[in-house]
């Protein structure tokens, strides 16, 4: 972008600095645990035997989306962590379980649940909402996570 | 309205270009493109890994193939660093430009038909693109200041808790999976986006459907 006309305090380079400083630290003190942790995680469930098992009771479920058993893994790790959800879905996308299409539909409804395991706290207790509302809120991040998926499966037919 | 200490005293056309370049450079919509527009596209610049032949000439990058576990999470997640480290760069020119406050000052005026808060929750609106402490934080004391009454901070917390610090999430964890579907990197932010709205809506008719099952109990008896 031409802009050096404009009388910003900090210059443009400055800024594309500092920014790629917040994302290396970004992807260092959060992204990376949280994919590491994923693939332990997966890693796991598949020597244990547990994601077979998860595949089977939750095929029925995540039939309705057209998806494997297996993605109800990646819904209960966004629960507790976006970065976990993202990383989930990328080491079952790697295995071979999710296609494209799928991940595209968990893509958005793994941020649209809103990790309310964390963000109770850091959002609602922040603002100080009346703790009477948090559970509602929790369901409808939990509902819309869920309408995501089919709203993107739609919409994948455009593509 | 009280809130808008710089809003639009210092919005230049350099801020509205770096809005519209945003837009561009996350949507793909020059991802496919053959000439020099090209430039103008994410995936386009983050380029690629180089490639490296092993046996039986099959190509793969540093990571290899058949990997698992820690160790391959770990080189995955080493393969995610450049774009993460480009689109925050990127995000944090732009909003240096005040290509984020044109944001707020578009949809400061939508707010109210959207989800039912005033126009001074803008700057808190455009604060929770980027994170999710300052948008709760900046909340707080928007009900404090007595700008927005206890329903309204319900019905924006309720938008800003789904998919919150939406940029910053978006363009770091989400990274990860930008190479594995099959739309455009702007359209799961658009429903993002779309399912805010709508989550703060239900929280409205939520609101509203209790209060007025509370209504007898509250009403003043007599005049």
């Amino acid at each position: 972008m031409s802009t050096t006309e404009t009388a910003v305090k900090k210059n443009i380079i400055d800024m594309f600095i500092d920014g790629m400083r917040s994302g290396l630290r970004i992807a260092i003190t959060n992204m990376l645990p949280n994919v590491v942790l994923a693939f332990i995680l997966i890693r796991a469930l598949q020597v244990s035997g547990l994601l077979n098992l998860i595949g089977k009771v939750f095929g029925p479920v995540m039939a309705l989306w057209a998806m494997p058993g297996e993605a109800a893994t990646v819904l209960v790790a966004a629960f507790m962590s976006m970065g976990g959800g993202v990383g989930v879905a990328a080491s079952l996308y790697l295995s071979g379980i999710l296609t494209p299409a799928d991940v595209s539909a968990l893509l958005p409804a793994i941020y649209i649940m809103g990790n309310p395991m964390q963000n109770v706290g850091r959002c609602l207790g922040t603002a100080e909402v009346n703790t009477k509302y948090f559970t509602v809120i929790t369901a409808i991040c939990i509902i819309n996570s869920l309408l995501a998926m089919w709203l993107m499966k739609a919409l994948l037919v455009l593509f | 309205m009280q809130n808008e200490k710089g809003t639009s005293e210092n919005l230049t056309w350099a801020s509205y270009a770096a809005f519209i370049f945003a837009i561009i450079f996350f949507s793909g919509i020059f991802a496919s493109s053959k000439d020099w527009l090209q430039v103008f596209d994410f995936s386009v610049l983050n380029g690629s890994f180089g490639k490296i032949t092993g046996e039986a000439g099959k190509t793969f990058t540093f990571r290899g193939i058949g990997g698992s576990g820690a160790r391959d999470g770990f080189m995955f997640a080493i393969e995610l660093m450049p774009p993460v480290l480009f689109a925050l760069g990127v995000v944090s020119v732009v909003d240096g430009l005040g290509g984020l406050k044109v944001a707020q000052k578009l949809m400061t005026p939508l707010l109210k038909p959207l989800i039912g808060v005033p126009g001074s929750c803008g700057l808190a609106l455009i604060a929770n693109l980027q994170s999710t402490d300052a948008g709760a934080g900046m909340t707080k004391e928007l009900v404090q200041r007595g700008l927005i009454t206890d329903d309204e901070r319900t019905i924006f917390c309720t938008y800003q808790i789904s998919a919150s610090a939406t940029i910053t999430n978006y363009f770091s964890s989400g990274v990860a999976l930008f190479g594995f579907i099959s739309v455009p990197i702007i359209v799961p932010l658009i429903v993002m986006f779309f399912f805010k709205i709508l989550g703060a809506n239900m929280m409205r008719l939520y609101l509203k459907a209790i209060s007025r099952q509370e209504m007898p109990h509250n009403m003043p008896v007599g005049k």
